[in-house]
């Protein structure tokens, strides 16, 4: 039997290898989109006092690894008698660390938002958080959907890393049968196809969502 | 957190240092290398160039390191793991670094070349002593926020048992039973560095921003 | 068209200063039969010109006639696809044999000339003396001191020697555009090329760069200048050139050419520039 063949026979474990990773993924991935836009609205200036902590927040994880926060989670966190299991340290370490890294994406496209839409939305009546949610977040997140993008191939990356905290995923899955079988070359050429494939998949998408944000003017405002 | 334990994480952070330091410093050749042959758009090495580099941006550090470090083996060949450690680090950041300093070809000024070759430099001389100069100022920036990155993935060598700054944590632990302390000051540990690198690049961002005439 | 110019306009011609090894009746340029497009479109239409040792030719003609093309030929920044240049009697671009020439041995040439630009081109990682010492050095190895020794005196002499140290990106325009000319004179060219290099200063910059360019002349260097400045052109040249859509209409002493030009071509333009 080739080790192709053998591989096949295993592919049931690839499969839910994916499907681990996919969802770990797109559960921390949404997770972090909404704290991103949570700490681009906290940042907003409703509350002075809490922009500077939340600056010194956003840019110290942005200095630190991702696997040294999900160390924090999962090994620190017992300490203060929380206990979460490794796939939500994994998941919520993603999420915590990639939402501080669209926090910051979305603040630098904040810098250039044109004050004068933001007057003529006072100037109308919208309230703040009307304003937030209909006026700048959109524009700002189709103005930074080339950053998200590479944001996204990050993350999917870091899933990765899971592994170490032995979360069950892709690379979990290549590395058990490249024990198990002898037969890492092959497991591990799969498994990268697929990484690589999903990367692919999502900066098609960024790129089609580009079309559709001209089409709807979004980059000539 | 007794001596030992200091010890041992100052001997991770070493560890990370040396190890992502090497890595660091061939993958920029190496990307400048790569970016010269792309420059040369020769038939089919250009294209395994670009598929090179879209699977390199795509692949985790941890699978990469797992997979150089496991399939070795098979071909004969047994690394050690801070080879195959190095080795994983530096494939992945050559594949930035080639883009880096690939742009910073393409849009190095037309004007100057010219000003070179009308003085009779020949292209290579133009190069050593008029484009590289620059083009290393120029992609600095790009360079030492690619290096905060071979940081931030460096721990991903802990996977194939190098016993590098985060890793640490776990040996350190193991004995004391209070993990927090460890990981705490590794945190630290590792925003001193980056926290250098970035100071560092604005410096470089300076200096770039100085150069455009 | 090779005995049509005139020495009138200039009263001494001492022996140029570049070390030229050819004989003293080759021309410093010829150009013969050249002809340049750019997709289709025919930019230089067999042009033959001939710049003696010592002269200074300035070329006129409005914009998009060709100027810079040809100027830029001549040091081969543009390959022509027909005719043929010589600098000093040696052919640039191609051997003998009709195959383009090596890099080497163009860089070769190249060296024998010397071009200024309209934006000046200098090197902006480079302090000021370096700039002037960096072909010197590179290009004819020449000991570091000496190359530093010559770039302080053609320093002095387009008046820029307490600037040595600085970089360019300090300077003013005129300042930038003396040193890009000591640049060029560092390689004791046989010929300079300047390509209008008081378009991009501000008017109260120019005089000091024509004022060098003017010394220059009377120490007799050999120029090509192309110029909208009328006045210089008139007190400077020995032969004015006018190009119009690729093709030479008229060439002639500054005195003929200012005062009774042939064409009516050539007297519109002039009226529109006096
Ligand atoms: N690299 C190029 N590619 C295509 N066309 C070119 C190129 N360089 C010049 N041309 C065209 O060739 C013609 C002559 O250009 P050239 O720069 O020689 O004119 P010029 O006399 O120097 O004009 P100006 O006074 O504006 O500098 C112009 O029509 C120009 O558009
Ligand atoms: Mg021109």
């Amino acid at each position: 039997m080739s080790n192709w063949q053998i591989l096949w026979q295993a592919r049931d474990q690839f499969w839910s290898g994916f499907l681990s990773t996919m969802t770990i993924f797109g559960c921390a991935i949404s997770a972090a989109f909404v704290i991103g836009c949570v700490l681009l609205y906290l940042l907003e200036g409703s509350r002075p006092r809490l922009a500077v902590p939340l600056r010194v927040f956003i840019d110290g994880m942005r200095m630190l690894p991702f696997l040294i926060l999900a160390y924090l989670l999962y090994y620190g966190l017992p300490s203060f008698g929380i206990r979460l299991d490794a796939w939500w340290s994994g998941v919520g370490a993603l999420a915590v660390y990639h939402g501080c890294y669209i926090a910051e994406i979305f603040r630098g496209s904040r810098l250039t938002f044109p004050p004068g839409q933001i007057e003529a939305a006072q100037a109308h009546g919208f309230t703040r958080s009307k304003m937030f949610l209909r006026l700048i977040l959109p524009q700002i997140v189709m103005q930074t959907r080339p950053l998200l993008g590479n944001q996204l191939i990050y993350a999917l990356k870091d899933t990765a890393f899971l592994v170490i905290i032995t979360v069950q995923e892709l690379t979990a899955a290549a590395n058990s049968l490249s024990g198990t079988y002898f037969i890492p070359t092959e497991a591990f050429i799969v498994v990268i196809g697929f990484y690589w494939a999903v990367s692919i998949v999502m900066e098609v998408i960024v790129k089609q969502c580009g079309r559709f944000g001209s089409r709807r003017g979004f980059d000539n405002v | 957190m007794n001596a030992s334990a200091w010890h041992m994480l100052l001997e991770g952070a070493w560890t990370t240092l040396w190890i992502s330091g090497v890595s660091i410093a061939m993958g920029v050749t190496a990307g400048l290398i790569l970016a010269l042959i792309r420059l040369a758009r020769v038939p089919v090495i250009d294209q395994l160039l670009v598929l090179y580099i879209s699977l390199a941006r795509a692949t985790p550090l941890v699978t990469l390191a797992l997979f150089i470090f496991l399939s070795a083996p098979t071909f004969g060949l047994q690394l050690d793991r801070n080879v195959a450690g190095i080795l994983a680090l530096t494939l992945n950041t050559t594949a930035f670094n080639a883009e880096i300093w690939r742009s910073a070809f393409r849009n190095f000024s037309r004007e100057q070349r010219e000003a070179a070759m009308a003085t009779g430099m020949t292209p290579w001389i133009t190069f050593r002593r008029i484009m590289l100069p620059q083009m290393v100022i120029t992609s600095l920036p790009g360079l030492i926020n690619e290096m905060s990155f071979l940081i931030k993935g460096s721990p991903a060598i802990a996977v194939i048992g190098i016993v590098d700054l985060t890793r640490v944590t776990n040996r350190i632990s193991a004995v004391t039973y209070e993990p927090l302390p460890p990981i705490l000051v590794a945190c630290v540990l590792y925003m001193a560095i980056i926290g250098g690198l970035v100071w560092a690049q604005r410096v470089a961002e300076r200096r770039a921003n100085r150069l455009a005439v | 068209m090779s005995d049509l110019h005139a020495t009138a306009g200039r009263q001494a011609t001492p022996e140029p200063p570049a070390a030229g090894n050819s004989h003293v009746t080759t021309a410093a340029v010829s150009i013969r039969n050249l002809s340049k497009s750019f997709d289709d479109v025919e930019v230089l239409r067999d042009v033959n010109l001939e710049v003696k040792q010592g002269d200074v030719v300035t070329i006129l003609g409005s914009s998009g006639s060709g100027k810079s093309t040809l100027l830029r030929c001549i040091n081969w920044l543009e390959q022509p696809e027909r005719g043929t240049i010589h600098i000093a009697g040696e052919r640039i671009g191609m051997n003998a044999d009709g195959r383009p020439m090596s890099v080497k041995a163009l860089a070769r040439v190249r060296a024998r000339t010397g071009m200024v630009f309209q934006s000046f081109n200098l090197w902006p990682h480079l302090n000021v003396l370096h700039n002037v010492t960096e072909a010197p050095i590179h290009v004819l190895g020449q000991p570091r001191q000496e190359a530093e020794a010559r770039a302080r005196e053609l320093l002095d002499k387009v008046g820029m020697s307490h600037k040595q140290d600085a970089y360019p990106n300090t300077l003013s325009g005129g300042q930038k555009q003396r040193v890009a000319i000591a640049r060029a004179l560092a390689m004791q060219p046989e010929v300079m090329l300047f390509d209008e290099p008081t378009s991009a200063l501000d008017p109260e910059l120019v005089g000091e760069v024509l004022g060098v360019i003017k010394a220059l002349s009377a120490e007799g260097y050999t120029m090509v200048i192309v110029t909208h400045e009328m006045a210089f052109s008139r007190a400077v040249s020995d032969q004015v050139v006018f190009l119009e859509k690729g093709l030479i209409i008229e060439q002639a002493d500054p005195e003929t050419f200012f005062t009774r030009p042939r064409t009516e071509r050539v007297q519109r333009f002039l009226e529109r520039h006096q």
